[in-house]
C-alpha cells in the first residue's frame, strides 16, 4: 500500500478554470517535480461548489490550509514554503467568511449550532477517489469485513430497521424494510441496483458522493447483495455524469482486484458481482421501474405497480433499489451502530441530510446536517443570508417535484413527519430559495416546462396535463389568462395526483397547488389586472402558438 | 382463490386475475381505451381508474391484480370525475373532429365514454394544429390527428401479428406513432394484415374501402370461414343492403384467435373480375345467354356424348358437398381424369405418402404456437398462408428461433435467425444431412456445408438451435416447385421424427384436403381430352393454367367471374361466390369447418352444390354417399375432426 | 455522392463495432445506441438498420428507444452542440439573461442548427452542477456562474 504524506487538490470547477485554474495546476506539476516532491505528494483537481470567490484556490491536507486566490506565479513560493520546508504560507490563505446576521433565536436550542455532521461526505473532498489504499485507511472495507465474518444476513436488516435509516432518494421509505422484503422473496436470483440517476433539479448530492468516496457505494451494494441474496449489482448512473462514470469504473476494477468483487470475499462463501450501466439523458429513469425498464434495453416507461421490484423487478426478479446517500450511510451504520445514527436527528427522522442549497443566497452550495435543521437556520448560517440583503418570499423544497412553501412555512423543521404534517414534501433534500424577485407564474411556468419535456408519454394525464398546464401559464404569463384557468390549473394539479402512472405524474401538479394555494392573488394579478407584480413576466397580450 | 368486493358484490377469483376481469365476472362494465382481451394490459389511458379502499391514488383496473379481501368502488362521483378529467385531456391533445369521422356515431370508444359520462362538449380547447394523415398504404390509412396513444395497434402488430412495424417515437407531448424507421406505412415492412385497424379503438386507423360503409350498428354479421387459404381462418362478415362492408378476424376463432392476413381482410373488398350473370351456350361462335334448364341440358348432352373421353377439373375452393356432387358426376361417366386447378406436387405428395402411412403424420395447427423453433421449408409464409407466419413470428420475443430452407430468399429472411438457400434439387439431401446430424450418425458439419456450398457457421448454428430447442414446430410450405417432392416430404418426416416436432404442412387452398381426401387428383394433366367439365366456382386463376387448357376443343365452364377461360367456353354457367353459399371445408390441419352464407346472390346465380345438382338430376346419377363417408374412409395425413 | 457513400460506409462500420463490443446482446440497446451518438454525433437511420438486422430488433423498436432519451440525437448536429441548462434553479439564479444573449448571438432558436453547420443549439435539463448556475455545456465542456457578457468569449474558443 502506497501512502503519500501530503495532499494537494486544485480547484478546477469552472469558474477556477476561467481564472486560471489549469495553468496553477500544470505549474504545480512542474514544481513538485522539480523539488523532487512528486512521489510523496498526491496532487489532484477537486470541483468545489463552495468557494468561488477564491477561486482559484488550493487545499493542503493534512493541515487543510486553504490558499486562494492563486496566480500560477504563486504556485513555487508555496511549494518551496509549504511542502518543501513545511510552513503555512499566511499571506497567500483564503480569508476567513464571517457569519453574517443575528442568530439569537438559536439559544432557544441549548445553546448549539446546527452544526455539519459529515456521515456520507465524510471521505468527499479529503481522500484520493482514485485512490483504493486511502479508502481503506479512512475506514474502507471495515463494515463489509465485519458482515461477512460476524453478522447473519438478518442481522444486517435488524440492524438497518433499527437505525430508522429512511430513504434519502426522495419517498423515505424506511430502508430495512425494503431490505427485509426483497431478503424475504425466494426466488434463484435477485439484483441489488443504486440509483444514481439523479436528475431532480437541484440536486447534486448523489454527485458528489460519487465522485469523491465512490468505493462507499461499492462496499454498501456488496452488504446488501449479502443481506437481501443477491450476487448481482448495477449503478445506473446518469449519462451526464462522466466523471463519476469513470471514478467508479475505475473503483470497482480496483475493487477487483483486490478481492472485495468476485468470488468467495473474505473468505465467506459470498460472491458479488457489480457492473455499470449508464443512462442516456432521462429524468424519468429515476423511478425505479423506468430505471429498470432502462436497464432491460428499453424505453423508460414505469411499470404499472404492483408488482413491485421487490418481488418483480430487473428480468421480473426480486430487486432492491436504493439511492445513493442511502447507501452512502449503511457502512457507517454497521460501523457504529444503530443508536450512534439515531442520536442524530429526529425521532422521525435519523441520521444526516445532504441539502443543496440554491437560488437567490449569498452561498450557494452543500451542506450534510443532523435532519431537522430549519430553512431559516439554513439560509441563515449556510447560505450566509439572502443576496442582496433580498427579503425570502418562497422555498422550493425537494426539487421541481418538491413543496412550494411561503416564508411563514421556514421555521418548519425539515424532516420527513414534520414536513409531512406540514404538508411539504422533503423529497431529494434541494432548497431552491427565492426573493421577492421571482415571479409565481414565471416560477411554475419553468417547472411545468420541466415536467413536460420530461414526461415519457405512457399515461394521458401526465402527457397531456403537463402540456395543457404549461401553456395556459404561458397565456398567463401573456397576460391572455382568464379566470376559468385557475379552475383548469387547480383541476390539473388535483387530478395529475390521482390519476397518474407514477411519481412524476403524481409530483408535478404540487407545485402548482402550493401556489394556487399560498400565492393565488399574485396569479390573479395577471390575470384581472393584467400586471406582474414582480415584473418578470413579458405581458406582451401576444398570442403564443403551440405545436 | 381470493375474495374481492367490487361495488358492493363480493366474488372469488384465482390469484392473479384483474380487478378488470373480476369486474367483468361481476357483469360491472369499467371503461377502456386501452385494454383489450388478447393483448397484455398496458395501464396508460387511465380510463379504468378503481378507487381501491387503503390505496393512496386511484388505481387501473386493467392491470391491478387482485388481493385478498379488497374493496373496491367503480361507480363514485369522484370515479366519474376523474374519468370526465381524462377524457377532457384526451380531447384536447389532437383533432378529435367528430362530425366528419367514419366512427361517430356508435363505432368509436372515445366517443362513446364521453357520452357514458354525459359530457357534451370539450372542456379545454386543442392547440388547433394539424396532424399528418398516412395515406399511403392501398388499405389503411392512419390518421394521426385521431390517434389517442393508447398502442394497441402497436401492441398488436407485435404481440398478435409478429411484424412489430409499428412502434411509437419520441416522448413526452411529442410522442407519435411509427412505422419502421420513419416511413410512410405503404413503404414500410407492413404487411397489410390490418389486425392494427381491428383494434383501434376511434378512428385513426381505419381501412380505405370499408370507410363511410356502414357503422357496426347499421350492419349485419356473419361468422363463417375465411376461404383465401387452406388454414380457415375464422372471420365476421360485415354486410349491409346486401353489400359487404367489411371483413373482420373472429375473436372466438380458435384457429386463428381473431387475426387475419392481408388476402383474407382485404382481398375479397377489391374483387374487381366481372360477375356471370346468365348460362350462355356457344351459338355461331357468339356466346349467347340462355336459360339454366337450357344450359344444363347441353352440358348433359355433352357429357353423355363425350362418355370416357372427358376430364374434370374442379377448384379446391368449392365445398365437399359440390366437390362430392362433381366427382360422382365424373366417375358416373368415365372421366378419363379428375383433377383440381391446383396442380401442386407437394400435395399429391402428401396424400401419395398419407395412403401409405398408418396414421395421421401432421399435428394441428394449435400445436404450433407454442414452440420456440420454427423451421418452415417449401415456401414464404410472409405472402402464403401468413397467419401460420404470425404464430411463428410472434413466438421471437419469448426466444423462439426461426430456421427458413428454401431456394430463394424469402420475406421471412428478416426474422429468421438462419436462412439456408439452396437449390431444389438439393433439398431433400439437405434435410436428410440434417437428420443425420441430429441422429448423430454423422458429425462433419465443415463437410456438409461444403457439400451443399453453404456457411459453416450458418450450419452450426443450425445445428445448435435445433439441438437446444424444447418444442420444435415444422413447417412445409406446398408453394414451391419441388423437383422430387416426395423425396423432401420423406426427409422432413423423418426430421420431424428424430426433433420430435410437430409438423403441419400448409397445402393450398380451403379445400385441398377435402378434395384429395374424396380421391381428386392434385395435378391435371392435359391429354387427349377433347372435352373438359370445369367446376371454377370463384377461383382466380393464373395465365399458366388458362394456358393448359387452350388446346382442348369444348370446354364446360361453372364460374362466378368472367376470365379467358369462360371467354373462350362453350358452355357456361354462372354461380355464387363464396360470400353467397355456405358449405364444409376440410382445412390443412383436418378440421372440419362450416362456411356460412353473407350475402343474397344475384337471382339468376345458384350455389356450386345446386348447380351440380340439377346437372346430376339430368344425368340420373343417383345419390351415392355422402362426403363424410368418404371422409371417414379416405387416408389422410392429418387427424380429422 | 461519393462522400455520401462514404458516410454511409462509416455509419454502418461505426454501427457494427458498437455492436460487437457489447456482443451483440439485446439488452444493451441503449449503450450501443450511445456509442454511436458519440463517434458520430448522433444516430443515423443506416446505422439504425445495420443494428436491426444485426441484432434481429424491429426497426421500430429501436428507434422508439433512440429518440425517447435526451442524450441522442436522430439528425444531424453541428460541429458543436450546445446544451443550455433551463431548470428551476439555473432559472432563478439568471438563466433567462443569459439565454437570451446566447439566442441572440446565434440567431438561433432551441432545436436549431446554424446555416454554416457550426452549432447545434438545444436546452437540456437540470446537470446536477446547480450550485454554479446559470449553467450551460459545449460539447464535454461544462460552463457555470456564466453571465451575459461572458457568451461572446465562450463561443469564440470553438472552431
Amino acid at each position: 500500500m502506497k501512502t503519500k504524506r501530503s495532499m494537494v487538490l486544485v480547484s478546477n470547477d469552472p469558474h477556477s478554470i476561467a481564472n486560471g485554474a489549469d495553468e496553477v495546476f500544470n505549474r504545480f506539476t512542474k514544481e513538485l517535480k522539480s523539488f523532487n516532491l512528486h512521489k510523496e505528494i498526491s496532487l489532484s483537481k477537486v470541483f468545489d461548489i463552495n468557494s468561488t470567490d477564491i477561486s482559484p484556490f488550493v487545499i493542503v491536507y493534512p493541515e487543510a490550509v486553504i490558499y486562494g486566490p492563486l496566480k500560477p506565479d504563486d504556485v513555487h513560493h508555496l511549494v518551496e514554503e509549504h511542502l518543501f520546508k513545511g510552513r503555512i504560507v499566511s499571506e497567500m490563505q483564503a480569508p476567513k467568511k464571517e457569519l453574517s446576521g443575528t442568530i439569537s433565536w438559536v439559544s432557544a436550542r441549548k445553546g448549539t449550532l446546527p452544526a455539519e455532521q459529515r456521515i456520507v461526505l465524510e471521505r468527499a473532498g479529503i481522500i484520493d477517489p482514485d485512490s483504493i489504499e486511502d479508502y481503506i485507511i479512512n475506514d474502507g472495507y471495515l463494515a463489509l469485513g465485519k458482515v461477512l465474518t460476524e453478522m447473519k444476513s438478518d442481522e444486517v436488516i435488524s440492524l438497518l430497521k433499527e437505525s430508522n435509516l429512511r430513504g434519502r432518494g426522495g419517498a423515505g421509505f424506511p430502508t430495512g424494510v425494503k431490505w427485509g422484503f426483497v431478503a424475504g422473496t425466494k426466488s434463484d436470483k435477485k439484483y441489488v441496483i443504486c440509483n444514481a440517476d439523479e436528475s431532480e433539479p437541484g440536486t447534486f448530492k448523489d454527485r458528489l458522493i460519487l465522485e469523491g468516496d465512490p468505493h462507499s457505494i461499492i462496499e454498501a451494494m456488496i452488504i446488501a447483495g449479502y443481506a437481501v441474496g443477491a450476487n448481482e449489482g448495477y449503478i445506473y448512473i446518469r449519462g451526464e455524469y462522466t466523471l463519476a462514470q469513470t471514478r467508479l469504473l475505475n473503483a470497482i476494477n480496483q475493487a477487483k482486484e483486490m478481492g472485495f468483487l468476485g468470488e468467495d470475499i473474505f473468505n465467506s462463501g459470498h460472491k458479488f458481482d457489480l457492473h455499470i450501466h449508464i443512462g442516456a439523458g432521462a429524468y424519468i429513469c429515476g423511478e425505479e421501474t423506468a430505471l429498470i425498464e432502462s436497464i432491460e434495453g428499453k424505453r423508460g416507461e414505469p411499470r404499472s405497480r404492483p408488482p413491485y421490484p421487490t418481488t418483480n423487478g430487473l428480468w421480473n426478479k426480486p430487486t432492491l433499489i436504493n439511492n445513493v446517500e442511502t447507501l452512502a450511510n449503511i457502512a457507517p451504520i454497521i460501523r457504529n451502530g444503530a443508536e450512534w445514527f439515531k442520536s442524530f436527528g429526529t425521532p422521525s427522522s435519523a441520521g444526516t441530510k445532504v441539502y443543496t442549497i440554491l437560488g437567490n443566497v449569498n452561498a450557494t452550495g452543500a451542506i450534510e446536517v443532523p435532519m431537522g435543521i430549519t430553512l431559516r437556520e439554513v439560509i441563515a448560517i449556510y447560505a450566509k443570508g439572502m443576496k442582496n440583503n433580498a427579503v425570502l418570499k418562497l422555498a422550493q423544497t425537494g426539487g421541481s417535484s418538491g413543496s412550494i412553501i411561503p416564508a411563514n412555512l421556514q421555521d418548519v423543521p425539515m424532516d420527513y413527519d414534520s414536513y409531512t404534517n406540514a404538508g411539504v414534501t422533503m423529497g431529494s433534500g434541494a432548497l431552491l430559495i427565492c426573493s421577492e424577485e421571482t415571479c409565481v407564474v414565471d416560477l411554475a411556468k419553468v417547472l411545468l416546462n420541466f415536467f413536460r419535456f420530461e414526461s415519457c408519454g405512457k399515461c394521458n394525464p401526465c402527457r397531456i396535463g403537463n402540456q395543457r398546464a404549461f401553456q395556459i401559464l404561458t397565456r398567463i404569463s401573456e397576460g391572455l389568462g382568464s379566470i376559468k384557468d385557475l379552475d383548469n390549473l387547480q383541476d390539473i394539479s388535483k387530478w395529475l395526483y390521482e390519476t397518474s402512472n407514477c411519481g412524476l405524474g403524481q409530483t408535478a401538479g404540487s407545485p402548482l397547488k402550493d401556489i394556487l394555494n399560498y400565492f393565488r392573488a399574485e396569479v390573479e394579478a395577471h390575470i384581472i389586472q393584467k400586471e406582474c407584480p414582480a415584473g418578470v413576466c413579458p405581458m406582451s397580450g401576444k398570442s403564443p402558438t403551440f405545436n | 382463490m381470493v375474495k374481492i368486493t367490487i361495488d358492493g358484490k363480493t366474488t372469488e377469483v384465482e390469484r392473479g386475475t384483474t380487478v378488470l376481469n373480476a369486474a367483468r365476472k361481476l357483469g360491472i362494465e369499467i371503461p377502456t381505451l386501452c385494454d383489450h382481451p388478447e393483448l397484455t394490459p398496458y395501464g396508460g389511458c387511465r380510463l379504468c381508474l378503481v378507487d381501491v379502499e387503503g390505496a393512496k391514488t386511484l388505481q387501473t383496473s386493467c392491470t391491478l391484480p387482485v388481493s385478498n379481501d379488497m374493496v373496491v368502488h367503480t361507480d363514485t362521483q369522484k370515479i366519474h370525475d376523474a374519468r370526465k378529467f381524462i377524457l377532457s385531456m384526451i380531447f384536447s391533445e389532437r383533432n378529435h373532429f367528430c362530425p366528419y369521422c367514419q366512427v361517430s356515431g356508435g363505432d368509436c370508444d372515445l366517443q362513446n365514454s364521453a357520452y357514458a359520462e354525459d359530457m357534451t362538449h370539450w372542456p379545454i380547447m386543442p392547440n388547433w394544429q394539424p396532424y399528418p394523415v398516412d395515406a399511403s398504404h392501398p388499405f389503411i390509412i392512419l390518421d394521426h390527428n385521431r390517434c389517442i396513444l393508447c398502442r394497441l395497434c402497436v401492441r398488436a402488430c407485435g404481440e398478435l401479428v409478429g411484424n412489430f412495424t409499428l412502434g411509437v417515437e419520441e416522448s413526452g407531448a411529442e410522442s407519435t406513432l411509427v412505422a419502421d424507421l420513419g416511413l410512410p406505412l405503404g413503404e414500410s415492412s407492413c404487411v397489410g394484415c390490418g389486425t392494427c385497424v381491428q383494434v383501434c379503438p376511434t378512428g385513426s386507423i381505419i381501412d380505405r374501402w370499408s370507410a363511410y360503409q356502414g357503422k357496426e350498428t347499421e350492419v349485419d354479421t356473419t361468422k363463417t370461414i375465411c376461404r383465401g387459404c387452406s388454414i380457415g381462418c375464422g372471420i365476421d362478415v360485415l354486410t349491409r343492403d346486401n353489400r359487404l362492408v367489411r371483413i373482420e378476424g373472429d375473436w372466438d376463432a380458435e384457429i386463428n384467435g381473431g387475426v387475419l392476413c392481408e388476402v383474407g381482410r382485404f382481398h375479397p373488398m377489391v374483387e374487381e373480375r366481372e360477375r356471370l350473370l346468365t348460362p350462355m351456350i356457344r351459338t355461331n361462335g357468339k356466346l349467347k345467354a340462355t336459360s339454366w334448364d337450357g344450359a344444363i341440358s347441353a352440358t348433359a348432352e355433352k357429357i353423355i356424348s363425350s362418355k370416357g373421353k372427358f376430364s374434370g377439373v374442379a377448384s379446391t375452393r368449392l365445398s365437399m358437398e359440390a366437390l362430392n356432387e362433381f366427382k360422382a358426376i365424373c366417375d358416373a361417366f368415365d372421366a378419363d381424369s379428375i383433377a383440381t386447378t391446383e396442380g401442386c406436387a407437394a400435395i399429391s405428395a402428401i396424400f401419395d405418402l398419407a395412403e401409405s402411412s398408418d396414421k395421421a403424420f401432421e399435428s394441428k395447427i394449435d400445436e404450433i404456437k407454442d414452440a420456440d423453433c420454427y423451421l418452415i421449408i417449401g415456401e414464404d409464409t410472409t405472402k402464403d398462408h401468413q397467419v401460420v407466419s404470425f404464430f411463428a413470428k410472434r413466438q421471437i420475443p419469448a426466444g423462439a428461433k426461426l430456421i427458413q430452407i428454401s431456394d430463394c430468399p424469402t420475406g421471412i429472411d428478416n426474422f429468421a435467425n438462419e436462412s439456408l438457400t439452396i437449390d431444389k434439387k438439393s433439398q431433400s439431401k439437405l434435410i436428410n444431412a440434417i437428420g443425420n446430424l441430429i441422429a448423430r450418425k454423422s458429425v462433419d458439419v465443415e463437410k456438409i456445408a461444403k457439400t451443399f456450398k453453404l456457411n459453416v457457421s450458418s450450419l452450426k448454428n443450425v445445428m445448435r438451435i435445433m439441438s437446444s430447442a424444447n418444442k420444435v414446430a415444422v413447417i412445409f410450405g406446398s408453394r414451391c416447385e419441388f423437383d422430387d417432392a416426395t423425396a423432401v416430404l420423406e426427409s422432413i418426416i423423418s426430421l420431424n421424427t428424430l426433433l420430435n416436432g410437430k409438423l403441419i404442412t400448409t397445402k393450398g387452398n380451403i379445400n385441398s384436403v377435402g378434395a384429395s381426401m374424396l380421391g381428386i387428383n392434385n395435378i391435371a394433366t392435359t391429354d387427349n381430352s377433347e372435352v373438359v367439365l370445369m367446376a371454377l366456382g370463384d377461383e382466380e386463376l393464373p395465365q399458366s393454367f388458362s394456358r393448359k387448357f387452350e388446346k382442348i376443343p369444348f370446354s364446360i365452364i361453372f364460374s362466378s367471374y368472367i376470365s379467358p377461360l369462360t371467354a373462350n367456353a362453350d358452355i357456361v354457367l354462372p354461380v355464387q361466390n363464396w360470400l353467397e353459399q355456405g358449405g364444409h371445408f376440410i382445412n390443412a390441419d383436418g378440421q372440419i369447418l362450416e362456411a356460412k352464407a353473407a350475402l343474397e346472390a344475384p337471382e339468376t346465380v345458384i350455389s356450386n352444390e345446386e348447380s351440380l345438382l340439377k346437372l346430376a338430376a339430368v344425368l340420373n346419377i343417383k345419390k351415392q354417399q355422402g362426403w363424410e363417408e368418404f371422409v371417414k374412409k379416405a387416408p389422410t395425413p392429418v387427424t380429422i375432426n | 455522392m461519393i462522400e455520401k457513400m462514404k458516410n454511409d460506409l462509416d455509419f454502418i462500420k461505426t454501427a457494427n463495432k458498437a455492436v460487437d463490443m457489447y456482443h451483440g446482446k439485446k439488452d444493451e440497446l441503449i449503450p450501443i445506441l450511445m456509442k454511436i451518438n458519440q463517434e458520430i454525433g448522433f444516430i443515423p437511420k443506416e446505422a439504425m438498420e445495420e443494428i436491426s438486422s444485426r441484432m434481429h430488433i424491429p426497426q421500430s423498436q429501436i428507434i422508439s428507444v433512440a429518440s425517447f432519451y435526451h442524450m441522442f440525437f436522430t439528425k444531424q448536429t453541428g460541429r458543436h452542440v450546445i446544451k443550455f441548462c433551463k431548470s428551476a434553479p439555473c432559472h432563478v439564479a439568471g438563466s433567462r439573461e443569459v439565454f437570451n444573449a446566447l439566442t441572440n448571438k446565434l440567431e438561433l432558436e432551441p432545436g436549431e442548427t446554424s446555416s454554416d453547420g457550426k452549432w447545434t443549439l438545444t436546452t437540456t435539463s437540470c446537470l446536477g452542477v446547480c450550485s454554479v448556475g446559470p449553467v450551460m455545456m459545449v460539447d464535454e465542456d461544462i460552463y457555470g456562474n456564466i453571465t451575459p457578457n461572458q457568451i461572446p468569449d465562450i463561443l469564440a474558443k470553438y472552431e
